[in-house]
């Protein structure tokens, strides 16, 4: 199996024309940026690349467009998760070869099955390849349904070769150190990543990688803060970490168009969200723009492509 | 309101005698312990000490306890909660006359009280006495009612006697959010981390933990908190790793495990109340070969 360690991880939205088809042409232009600015890997159709409003075939598209275009220079991690399970396997089959890196999946979308059955669902996505494979903990955007447990990843690690890691989203200390700790016994080489940017505790207690889709809107401040965490001076992130915090707050106020927005605030406009997602209205584009304002710091974060 | 909290504090658990009863004399060898082993701080009763399950004359009598066993060499602070308020400012007012150093308040039980409820109770509270409080947030086991960081900021400006806050939630974005708030407007604000969560927090601002396993292994606690607060990640890691797995240990039905922990430390504290189950011969003899496997038995202090 593959030793892929991901690092850097930047995600990218997707982004959309005005009759909300994907603009390709834009989508070149902010893969090269992620490219340039600091992204280690890619990690495409997240749920901040608005996936599940992608219908397979657009997702196959995506995965297929973005893999050209990075042509070998970064490792790219394809998001596979669906509510059936052979869908999802099917997508896993298709990045593989296409030519991912390694895949990732969450938990089912709407059914709330049984633990085993969740497990079952994970389990046949994972083992669907030979390449990495990482589970994404993201309890808060899954309705704060299918909470993953330590004993569920052990079973995972026995059932999956390709088992990589977890990404966690939940931000929850007693869980990533459960895992981690757990695993590490089992296979030191087992990896946690932090799903979004809160890297000095996710880091702390083992974090080797971060998945990040604030790296579209300010890759400097992101870099910075990822690579203190890699030399483990956590108090030294400290104030990187809380300026990324309120960069962070500004866009989740801003509701789903908010990491939009700040793209656009930032002159690399990659239009709204598809419905069912909000767009963000021009008052609230207004709102995001002043709070962005107020973070000094992006103004030492490129404009522009 | 000079108080300053740091370290590795503890919060006894309550000894019982077989009839369940309060057993004060060990509770003394107990306080008397845990200060002599490095507590920077005591309080009592936290959840860990039963507090829910002791009357109102009970509390009284085991803080009164805790302040002479402590006789000034660290700080006192008195956890007040109740399911009634107005036992709460009960005890809130024994505390302060009994020379109590500060007391300790979690938001209010089983209502899902609103927020401006939950500000008003601890403005309420606060300006009740003339001591220092601390608040202490649980969201997790107070089903989502909590202390975010709009209400702490209210509190802080409503209240200059609010000095430190047990914060229990584990939560990357809630304790940031708290610490940054809260740290702006008194920066000498403490936040403590509920139980020893001291690797992910003392990088954002945590000052120290109220400990869960300080009554089993006290030099093991110290020794995370002095690797956290000095910059040594790996070896913080691995002795959070350890910790975590003693929590693991002994939160199930806390803090029963742990008393029965204490039994094999040789430091037997009796039953725990009901509805808490009280650790059998056998769940004793498993916690033993946990304490065994991570080296404990070994390396921190057996009897009292």
């Amino acid at each position: 199996m593959s030793t892929l360690t991901p690092g850097l991880v930047h995600t990218t939205v997707t982004p959309f024309s005005a009759d909300l088809k994907i603009d390709f042409a834009t989508f070149e232009k902010l893969i090269a940026f992620h490219l340039r600015n600091g992204a280690e890997a890619l990690a495409v159709q997240m749920h901040a690349g608005e996936s599940v409003s992608l219908s397979d075939t657009e997702q196959k598209q995506v995965l297929d467009f973005v893999l050209k275009q990075v042509a070998g220079k970064v490792p790219v991690l394809a998001h596979v998760s669906d509510s059936g399970t052979a869908i999802a396997a099917a997508r896993a089959r298709y990045a593989e070869k296409a030519g991912a890196a390694a895949v990732i999946a969450t938990a089912t979308y709407y059914w709330t099955p049984p633990a085993a059955m969740v497990f079952e669902h994970i389990a046949q996505i994972g083992s669907a390849v030979k390449i990495p494979f990482y589970l994404l903990h993201a309890p808060d955007e899954m309705g704060g349904s299918h909470h993953m447990n330590t004993d569920m990843v052990m079973k995972l690690m026995d059932r999956l070769p390709n088992f990589a890691g977890v990404i966690d989203t939940s931000l929850d200390w007693q869980f990533m150190i459960n895992i981690v700790s757990n695993a590490w016994r089992r296979n030191p080489k087992f990896q946690l990543a932090a799903g979004n940017e809160y890297m000095v505790s996710a880091g702390a207690v083992g974090a080797t990688s971060m998945i990040t889709s604030l790296s579209g809107v300010a890759p400097r401040h992101i870099h910075k803060l990822y690579d203190i965490c890699r030399t483990e001076k956590y108090f030294d992130a400290r104030s990187t970490q809380e300026d990324i915090v309120l960069l962070r707050r500004a866009v989740v106020q801003a509701g789903h168009g908010g990491l939009k927005g700040a793209l656009r605030a930032m002159g690399r406009d990659c239009g709204q969200p598809r419905p069912p997602l909000d767009s963000l209205s021009p008052e609230g584009y207004a709102t995001l723009k002043a709070a962005l304002d107020k973070l000094t710091w992006l103004t030492n974060e490129p404009r522009g492509w | 309101m000079a108080l300053t909290l740091r370290g590795v504090m503890q919060s006894p658990v309550t000894p019982l005698k077989d009839d369940f009863s309060l057993d004060i004399p060990t509770y003394e060898k107990l306080v008397d312990f845990h200060v002599r082993t490095g507590a920077t701080a005591i309080s009592w009763p936290h959840h860990k000490g039963e507090s829910l399950n002791l009357t109102m004359d009970e509390r009284k009598r085991g803080a009164e306890a805790t302040v002479k066993a402590v006789a000034g060499r660290v700080p006192v602070s008195i956890h007040v909660s109740s399911l009634a308020v107005e036992d709460s400012m009960a005890l809130a007012q024994h505390a302060q006359k009994i020379g109590a150093d500060a007391i300790i308040a979690i938001t209010p039980y089983f209502w899902g009280p609103s927020k401006q409820a939950i500000y008003d109770y601890f403005v309420r509270l606060g300006n009740s006495i003339d001591l220092p409080m601390i608040a202490y947030n649980s969201p997790s086991y107070l089903e989502g009612v909590e202390i975010d960081a709009e209400l702490i900021e209210r509190l802080l400006i409503a209240l200059p006697n609010l000095i430190a806050m047990k914060e229990a939630s584990f939560n990357s974005e809630k304790f940031m959010e708290i610490s940054r708030v809260a740290l702006k407007i008194r920066p000498s604000f403490s936040i403590v981390a509920g139980v020893e969560f001291l690797a992910p927090s003392v990088p954002l601002g945590c000052v120290g933990s109220y400990s869960s396993a300080g009554a089993i292994c006290p030099n093991l606690c110290t020794k995370l908190f002095d690797a956290c607060i000095n910059g040594r990640s790996a070896e913080a890691r691995e002795l959070q790793f350890k910790l975590a797995r003693l929590w693991d240990l002994f939160r199930d039905q806390y803090p029963s495990s742990l008393k029965g922990g204490m039994v094999v430390m040789g430091r037997p504290v009796g039953p725990t109340r009901p509805p808490l189950p009280t650790a059998t011969k056998e769940r004793q003899a498993y916690i033993a070969t946990q304490l065994e496997e991570l080296g404990i038995l070994s390396t921190e202090p057996h009897g009292w």
